[in-house]
């Protein structure tokens, strides 16, 4: 019986064509602008490293003075020097790195290829085994080069072709700066997490720009490569040294850490750690404002950096509250289809159909309006998409439709209508077959 | 005009009544929050920095490696950037309002009392900064050649013994004072405080992180040449000449070393587009639900009447035969509407303040002034005739003759 009344809904659709054109509309731009605006806030908000988002930490220490001048109860997001180093030494994960970001010049000494910017990452060599960076030559330094502080580098796809072309990389040389640098691996164009978890991030940042030059942390300390990112400093009096070697000495905050822990279940362990240490170096008088630590996971390290904009939440609610007014006017409209309809389902129902296969039919009838609007909401979704992504690059990004949100979008307005259809085919059941065919 | 038959009619046809009252109730709370969202964000978008827009553009060049004489580089590009004709004024500077990229430190009135440190956007060049910005200086003067110092960023600290405040921050920073000029105010707090006079204040300066707060208009300027391998300027010239000055300046310093490469080339009007970019695509997307919203419920109450029209094309007709006028029909079909718009709007104004409740404490939204309450009842009403007239209309139409039909 499905098939027929699949048939019978299809067929029925071009019964009161502008009824029906109204009612896949309505359905069509109330799924495509919640479906838009949720594909955004779901790329948004998406875990980025889901096998074990919950097994790499992102500790923060509060390193401000004990005055009243900053009340906000968290802690700084990012770590100083001496803190950075300090915990990274202590090796107390599986696997750790500090980093920061660079954009060291690249001048590839070719009269065709002026110098230009990097978008670059100072990191330890643990950073691309603890992420799944992929690589599609080569691979990371050796330990040995994070002490050492060798003159290697890691590079991206794009620009390895950008500096060779088709030739080898590996084993090639950059110049950073003013100084070459031994290419150990290229890291495959298609590594590409959004958001960009592993970075300081909010703003402008979290889902644009990957980085071209990965370096070793030691190596750019020594290089003295600048910061490429934000410096907060608490304590005006301890900049007496002026310059990098100043930056390193300050109670500023410009680096970060991450640590990959064996189990979700050893960061109570770290904590301790964490607690341990800040005990410890306030015997230095530092830490005044007492044990106020953080550790979070991935998904905690995103929430701490408002990755997901407050903006984009509200216009999702906004978008399915719109959603729901167009469903209550659906409502209306099929109510209208199936009144027009009563004197048929008399005659069905006196012809002996029962009210259970009025309903199925109804409510099929419904689901088929559903699949029309859901492809009326998919070509909508797909201009609400492209009109979002055009208000910034970064919007561009997020605006990207996957199979999941294709699936989903259909699944909407198929649900909706379904939900839609309820009381209409609920009425159109409880038709009397005698009243039907008395006033006829 | 009795209520009472419209009232019974409409107890007859619940259904369609009750869907109209729960359209116009959703609308009217999403759309009173809406809208107070979206003036929220534009307002903020069109908040001044301070800097005059349409005049000035932003020029920044880096080092490839270490630049060996910064001091000269500054100077050369001086010359060669005010040599243009068309350009009012040029300054190097540290960072520019509202770009998302610059530096803030503390200031505190009291050194004493580290909690009255104040944090502000800083701005420091060794030339007027007030001129290249085409900021309105209300009180005092500007710096003067005496007051510039000189850094590189290799030594020292970004210190100064004289200081230029916006207005905003002189306010709070001295909120009992009648005029700040003249007044000492420290960088920092505690021993290491740096005194400096205040010699004058500009009626608008906003940070370069330029938040949505009201503290994005926290700003000062340092008297501060500052060398490093980084050359910024800040240049100002009639709106009318601003694209091809650009061009040029962009030619003429690139045409001067070879040490250095180009990383931004814009205009103050594009740094404040990028800024307020994710405020206006709020606003856009959300006019865009709004207008969407109205269009559904009008649709919505047109359907739903034009069913009921033609349901009672019989008893209208009887009407009309016995005596009623067409104005009498198409007072009756004004007034259902009206009574259940109303009672939609009652319901509207109660969900609109549980929406409001909701988003305050889901999305950080600000409490809804009544003012848009008060605004879109009337509204709702209107959308609600202005939907209703054209099935109204065809209501009164119908002849007497249709009563001595049958069916």
């Amino acid at each position: 019986m499905f098939g027929h009344y699949l048939a019978l809904g299809v067929r029925h659709l071009r019964r009161n064509p502008v009824l029906t054109a109204l009612m896949v509309v309505t359905l069509g731009v109330g799924v495509a602008a919640s479906m838009a605006t949720l594909t955004v806030l779901r790329a948004m908000s998406g875990d980025p490293i889901p096998h074990k988002s919950d097994r790499l930490f992102a500790p923060r220490v509060d390193i401000r003075p004990d005055d009243a001048s900053d009340p906000d109860p968290e802690p700084p997001l990012q770590l100083a020097y001496r803190d950075a180093v300090a915990l990274h030494g202590a090796r107390r994960g599986v696997r750790q790195t500090v980093l920061y970001g660079v954009a060291p010049a690249i001048d590839p000494g070719r009269p065709d290829l002026p110098p230009f910017f990097s978008n670059g990452i100072a990191v330890h060599a643990d950073f691309f085994a603890m992420f799944d960076v992929p690589f599609v030559k080569g691979g990371a330094w050796s330990a040995d080069d994070d002490t050492r502080g060798g003159r290697v580098v890691v590079v991206r796809q794009s620009l390895a072709t950008r500096l060779f072309g088709s030739a080898e990389p590996i084993g090639q040389s950059v110049k950073l700066r003013d100084r070459d640098y031994v290419v150990t691996g290229v890291v495959a164009d298609a590594w590409d997490p959004l958001p960009r978890f592993y970075r300081q991030i909010g703003g402008q940042g979290a889902f644009t720009g990957m980085e071209d030059v990965y370096v070793p942390f030691a190596t750019a300390i020594a290089a003295e490569l600048d910061q490429n990112g934000s410096t907060s400093c608490y304590n005006s009096g301890d900049n007496d040294v002026p310059g990098f070697e100043g930056l390193k000495q300050s109670q500023c905050v410009w680096l970060q850490l991450w640590v990959e822990l064996a189990s979700a279940g050893d960061a109570a362990a770290y904590r301790d750690f964490l607690a341990g240490y800040m005990a410890e170096q306030r015997k230095l008088g530092r830490f005044p404002r007492g044990d106020n630590y953080r550790l979070h996971d991935v998904m905690g390290w995103l929430d701490a950096n408002q990755v997901v904009a407050e903006d984009s939440r509200l216009q999702t609610y906004v978008a399915f509250g719109f959603l729901l007014v167009c469903l209550v006017n659906t409502i209306g409209l099929m109510l209208a289809k199936f009144t027009a309809r009563r004197g048929e389902i008399g005659v069905r129902r006196a012809l002996g159909a029962r009210r259970l296969a009025v309903f199925q039919q109804h409510l099929i009838e419904a689901g088929v309006i559903g699949l029309v609007g859901g492809a009326v909401g998919l070509v909508l979704t797909l201009g609400f998409l492209w009109l979002i992504g055009r208000q910034s690059t970064q919007l561009a990004v997020l605006a990207r439709m996957d199979w999941v949100m294709f699936a989903a979008t259909f699944a909407l307005a198929i649900v909706a209508s379904l939900l839609a259809g309820l009381l209409p085919t609920w009425r159109a059941m409880q038709v009397q077959p005698a009243l039907q065919l008395k006033s006829q | 005009m009795h209520l009472h038959p419209i009232l019974s009619a409409l107890l007859r046809s619940k259904t369609g009544a009750a869907l109209i009252v729960a359209q116009v109730a959703l609308t009217l709370a999403i759309v009173c929050n809406a809208l107070f969202v979206i003036d929220a964000r534009l307002a903020t978008a069109a908040r001044p920095s301070g800097v005059d827009d349409a005049g000035v553009f932003q020029l920044t060049y880096y080092g490839i490696g270490t630049i060996p004489d910064p001091a000269a580089m500054m100077q050369r590009d001086l010359e060669v950037l005010k040599a243009i004709p068309g350009v009012i004024a040029a300054a190097d500077v540290n960072s520019f309002p509202i770009s998302r990229s610059g530096w803030n430190m503390g200031l505190s009135a009291d050194p004493t009392r580290a909690e009255s440190v104040i944090g502000a956007g800083v701005y420091f060049s060794g030339e007027s900064v007030v001129d290249a910005f085409g900021l309105r200086l209300v009180e005092g003067r500007d710096f003067e050649p005496a007051d510039v110092r000189e850094l590189t960023a290799r030594n020292g600290n970004l210190q100064a013994d004289t200081v230029i405040l916006s207005r905003h921050l002189a306010r709070q920073l001295l909120p009992d004072e009648a005029t700040v000029v003249g007044k000492t105010i420290h960088l920092g707090a505690g021993a290491d405080a740096h005194p400096m006079r205040v010699v004058g204040v500009v009626d608008t300066l906003m940070s370069s992180s330029g938040q949505a707060s009201p503290d994005a208009h926290r700003a000062f300027i340092l008297p501060v040449r500052y060398f490093s391998d980084r050359a910024q300027y800040a240049v100002r010239t009639a709106p009318a000449d601003r694209a091809r000055v650009m061009a040029e300046a962009e030619k003429a310093l690139t045409a001067l070393r070879k040490d250095r490469v180009l990383t931004n080339h814009r205009s103050m009007s594009e740094i404040r587009e990028t800024r307020y970019r994710q405020e206006n695509a709020g606003a856009n997307m959300l006019i865009a639900v709004v207008v969407g919203l109205l269009v559904v419920t009008a649709g919505g109450i047109v359907g739903v009447s034009s069913i009921w029209v033609s349901q009672r094309r019989k008893q209208i007709g009887v009407r009309r035969a016995l005596g009623a006028r067409r104005s009498d029909i198409l007072r009756y079909f004004l007034s259902e509407n009206l009574l259940i718009t109303t009672t939609g709007i009652v319901l509207g104004v109660g969900l609109a303040l549980g929406l409001n409740q909701y988003l305050v404490s889901h999305v950080e939204l600000a409490r809804l002034p009544s003012g848009y309450i008060v605004a879109g009842v009337p509204a709702m009403w209107a959308l609600g005739v202005i939907a209703v007239l054209g099935p109204a209309w065809r209501a009164a139409a119908v002849p007497p003759a249709v009563a001595t039909r049958t069916t």
